[in-house]
């Protein structure tokens, strides 16, 4: 079954996929092993998305620019506003990378 | 030259020395809203390269065959075909629909294609009028010029333009100023 890897490009992504690098350079780890633990990783990130976060929040940005391929949509903001329940949050640039759920049960 | 102005309530001709036409018409002028060109690129292009790496750019196969880019400068959409034709849309004057058109050209030949920028703008090269009594064809351009034909008498010829001539003066192209 198909993933979405775009998790693995987050802090705890990397931090995985560079452990999981160095293991299978020593030996410790088959490279079909690490292979299977970033797809497991993939489905818990999505799964734990799902169903453990319930916040929602709103972006508002200027749109520098925009991109749509692979049905994969990346957006590139700037002087965002995060806003949640709390306090709203500025960011001078953001970067969006958003790919349709719907996908995963192709 | 022929001296135009316009607020938004209605229109008003000025000509410098002669009159045009009989001013009791009201002179109705349509206004252009949006501009359709298609150019060609004179090369194959790989579109999925071009969403890719171009930006503010879409490319969804499954739904369209064409790449979707937009500028903002002038504010335009095109629509990218892999035989290399293109289509640009949203400009409100031809000089915009012209300057979009290359740039759009130019961000495709920045991505490395071979590009050769042939502008065509699709314009039907003339509007044919077969006008009923007397049973003439007209052929009116956008530079003015007309052509009349089938008439079997010379007298035909004139009463056709007699009659269209008032007509066409409702359809005086309006040039817009830079703002």
């Amino acid at each position: 079954m198909a993933t979405f890897e775009l998790y693995r490009r987050s802090t705890i992504g990397m931090c995985l996929t560079e452990t999981l690098d160095d293991m299978v350079q020593n030996g410790t780890l088959s490279p079909e092993i690490a292979i299977q633990v970033l797809v497991q990783f993939d489905k818990s990130m999505t799964e734990a998305l799902e169903t453990n976060v319930k916040s929602k929040v709103s972006i508002k940005g200027h749109l520098h620019t925009y991109r749509f391929c692979d049905n994969v949509w990346t957006f590139i903001l700037q002087d965002a506003v995060f806003k949640n329940e709390d306090n709203p949050e500025n960011v001078g640039q953001v970067k969006i990378v958003a790919c349709d759920s719907k996908l995963l049960s192709q | 030259m022929a001296n135009e102005s316009h607020s938004s309530g209605g229109f008003a001709t000025r000509l410098e020395g002669r009159s045009f036409m009989d001013l009791n018409r009201c002179a109705i002028v349509p206004t252009i809203e949006n501009i359709v060109a298609t150019f060609v690129l004179d090369c194959e292009l790989d579109l999925k390269k071009i969403a890719q790496q171009a930006r503010n750019a879409e490319f969804n196969p499954k739904r369209f065959s064409a790449a979707i880019m937009r500028i903002r400068e002038p504010k335009t959409t095109a629509l990218i075909f892999s035989s290399g034709k293109v289509v640009c849309t949203g400009a409100r004057t031809e000089a915009d629909s012209k300057l979009a058109a290359r740039k759009f050209a130019r961000i495709i030949q920045k991505l490395g294609f071979e590009v050769k920028f042939k502008y065509e703008p699709e314009l039907f090269p003339g509007l044919i009028y077969r006008m009923k009594h007397p049973k003439i064809v007209l052929l009116v351009f956008v530079s003015g010029k007309i052509v009349l034909t089938g008439a079997k008498e010379r007298d035909e010829i004139y009463r056709a333009f007699d009659s269209i001539y008032p007509v066409l003066g409702g359809f005086r192209k309006i040039f817009r100023n830079a703002v």
